[in-house]
């Protein structure tokens, strides 16, 4: 069975970027969410294998939604997608409880590493 | 073989790591239960043992030998850390100490005997009822028995080891990646003595490698397996490999005569200079070669100058390290109970102001332990813990560092000062409060001293004030914070370097000066429609700010006629002091040699000292903190 991914970003270009990233690689994405309330309560339905998460959001920040889902789950594999210039928001979300992080623009044999990494 | 030329590098290391040893001996009396302090004693007592065998100094071989072994036994477990045995280890240090420094002096006294016998004993345990312990007791007859074998053994307690990791080049966010390094680490064990510290490593301001250690059962092995497992992460060492990689011994090192650095020094100051004048001579004579020329020297002067500066850097733990000792030895003197805490050891200061800034934290810590912590009584009637604490801390605040001494004591009364002041003139009538500012004057006037007695500790009014002089002659600053039943604050600040630094140029009634850039602010027009007055003083309404002004034509009483109009003005800031400077004209920035300047007669007090401009005529210094 394909590990099952849900995506997080308020951007559709994003969304639909990293699902294609990800779809080809093998992987099933079952979910997206476009807010931080929504990544919450989809990870709760879904229980996905992982959790790709933009940090700005509206409807609560990408930071506070790993928290959210940390605290339910965590073991919750979560993959932070920042861009350049929020190292501060990265470390945070690291402290949160996110296991690893990427840098837009994104590189697809990046993103493949990193979830590698997060999976493993 | 000489060995006679060793004796200085012997003198300088062995102090060096009985300083250390004095640290480690009152961090672990402190916290028995810890195991880094007593492997850090170890292994400094047995480098001492070392060098000193390899000089023929038999009798502090002697000592440090007992010292070890008893060391290990604490070390292994086989004998407890009881309060008898630290005052013996203390002890130790300061016989050690002492035969230390009479060996390297050509007078080696024989090794004493009683303290040897003493660490034998010890070293067999059970612990020695201190001093009832006859030195010459045998030390067989005292059976190793049941108490032996302890439930804590060496090999399976967890075990700090120092890390080294190395971030990829290239790699984004290297902070970012060194956090997902520690909260990795941070699943294995327990992480300490992080270096840089985390704030910089967020903010990207390192090279890639960081240190830190991890208290873990784990083998070093699969440390490096885990941490290795993190993305954009190159390297991991563990242990020795890391220990040898670490700190300023990022490469190998070797020892240098200071005086050479201070030589080196100087020609590079001299060499900026040159370079300057040469800069501003291919300027005017506009040949492209030249320019080319002079551009490039300029870079290569610029970088030559980074790295002298750099190899001058020391790290301000270096003369931290001996306050422990101090603090505790005040605590035992004056029946107080006072907890000492070092923050920021790692900032590193010029060698040159490093050797300075000793003697004035040695006198604000003294005061702070008798004047500052009250009595245990007292401060449990005044609802505080018994225990008080003074917190000595570094941190780098622009082109400055800044080191506090904190004390929660009962502060300063100013009204009791303020008293006294009126008293011996150093107050006016018209003064009813002393504010901070005012507080560190009258506190710095020499031979003002507040304490009813001269407690052989503090009291003689020599703190303050020598403490005041040493910090300006630095070019530094001294302020305090207090409050009264609360505690109070002592902030040196000092600049990073003294030898060369960057300057903004002003010009006033036809003179040049120079302000040292790390306390200038900003520079802004002074516009006569915004000037207000604050007690009767001009000031200036800087975004909504008032600040002061000084006109520094006034000042050095230049006759010339005013300047009309709008002025450009130099906005200086000392702490959270601000002064604006008023000036003819602003010259631009310029690398600035300070040259050593013994004030002559008449000098005001401004003045900070002299240099050479690029043009190769002399200019005075300003001294921002005697402008505020």
């Amino acid at each position: 069975m394909n590990q099952t991914v849900l995506v997080c970003d308020d951007a559709i270009f994003m969304r639909t970027m990293i699902s294609d990233i990800l779809s080809q690689a093998g992987f099933e994405v079952v979910g997206e969410a476009e807010s931080g309330l929504q990544a919450v309560e989809k990870y709760r339905m879904l229980k996905p294998d992982l959790v790709t998460m933009d940090i700005v959001m509206p409807d609560m920040g990408g930071i506070e939604a790993v928290r959210e889902i940390c605290k339910n789950d965590p073991e919750a594999k979560i993959l932070m997608c920042s861009a350049m210039g929020q190292q501060a928001l990265v470390v945070e979300a690291i402290q949160a409880g996110a296991k690893d992080f990427v840098v837009k623009p994104f590189q697809p044999s990046r993103v493949l590493e990193a979830v590698q990494r997060v999976l493993a | 073989m000489d060995l006679s030329k060793y004796a200085a590098l012997f003198l300088a290391e062995s102090r060096e790591h009985l300083n250390a040893c004095n640290g480690s001996l009152v961090e672990w009396e402190r916290a028995p239960a810890s195991v880094e302090p007593v492997d850090r004693l170890f292994r400094a007592i047995h480098t001492i043992k070392g060098m000193a065998a390899t000089m023929g100094y038999t009798g502090v071989a002697q000592l440090a030998h007992s010292a070890e072994n008893l060391l290990d036994a604490l070390r292994h477990g086989r004998v407890t850390a009881t309060p008898s045995v630290f005052q013996l280890l203390f002890r130790a240090v300061d016989t050690l100490g002492g035969a230390v420094e009479g060996a390297a002096a050509g007078s080696e006294a024989e090794a004493d005997g009683g303290l040897i016998a003493e660490l034998d004993a010890a070293a067999i345990g059970p612990a020695p009822g201190a001093a009832e312990v006859p030195a010459g007791a045998e030390p067989r007859a005292v059976a190793p028995g049941p108490s032996e074998p302890r439930s804590r053994r060496a090999s399976d307690a967890p075990r700090s080891r120092p890390v080294q990791v190395t971030i990829r080049p290239g790699a984004v966010m290297r902070g970012a990646r060194a956090a997902l390094v520690l909260r990795r680490a941070e699943g294995l064990g327990v992480v300490s003595g992080l270096r840089p510290p985390a704030a910089q490593l967020e903010g990207d301001e390192f090279d890639g490698r960081f240190f830190f250690r991890l208290q873990t059962k784990l083998p070093d092995g699969e440390i490096a397996v885990a941490l290795g497992s993190v993305g954009e992460v190159e390297a991991v060492l563990v242990e020795e490999a890391a220990a040898e990689a670490d700190g300023e011994g990022r490469g190998r090192q070797i020892r240098v005569d200071l005086r050479r650095l201070d030589a080196l020094m100087k020609h590079v100051g001299e060499l900026v200079v040159a370079k300057n004048r040469l800069t501003a001579l291919s300027g005017e004579g506009g040949d492209p070669t030249l320019i080319e020329l002079s551009e490039r020297i300029a870079r290569l002067v610029s970088a030559m100058q980074t790295e002298v500066l750099a190899a001058r850097m020391t790290p301000v733990g270096e003369v931290f390290d001996r306050f422990p000792r101090l603090a505790r030895d005040l605590s035992r003197d004056l029946g107080k109970r006072i907890r000492f805490d070092m923050e920021g050891e790692e900032i590193e200061l010029d060698r040159s102001i490093l050797d300075e800034i000793g003697e004035p934290l040695l006198h604000l810590i003294r005061n702070a332990a008798d004047h500052g912590i009250e009595p245990p009584e007292q401060r449990i009637s005044a609802g505080k813990s018994a225990e008080g604490r003074i917190l000595l801390s570094a941190t780098r605040e622009r082109n400055t560092v800044a080191l506090r001494v904190v004390d929660d004591g009962r502060g300063i009364d100013r009204e009791r000062i303020l008293a006294k002041a009126r008293h011996e003139g150093a107050a006016g009538g018209d003064v009813d409060t002393l504010t901070d500012d005012l507080l560190v004057r009258v506190l710095a006037r020499p031979g003002f001293s507040t304490a009813k007695s001269v407690s052989g500790v503090s009291g003689r009014g020599v703190g303050v004030d020598v403490a005041m002089t040493r910090v300006r002659a630095l070019g530094g600053t001294l302020e305090v914070r207090s409050e009264l039943g609360r505690g109070s604050t002592f902030l040196i600040r000092v600049p990073l370097t003294l030898a060369i630094v960057r300057a903004l140029l002003a010009e006033a009634g036809g003179e040049r000066y120079a302000v040292p850039l790390a306390y200038v602010a900003e520079t802004v027009e002074f516009d006569r429609r915004a000037v207000t007055s604050i007690r009767d003083r001009e000031a200036l309404v800087v975004r909504d700010q008032v600040i002061p002004t000084v006109h520094l034509r006034d000042l050095v009483s230049a006759t010339s006629e005013a300047k009309s109009g709008r002025q450009p003005t130099v906005i200086l800031e000392v702490g959270e002091r601000r002064t604006a400077l008023v000036v003819d004209a602003l010259l631009g920035q310029q690398d600035i040699v300070v040259e050593p300047f013994d004030a002559p007669r008449g000098m005001p007090p401004f003045v900070g000292g002299a240099t050479i401009l690029a043009d190769g005529k002399p200019a005075l210094i300003l001294d921002a903190a005697a402008l505020l």
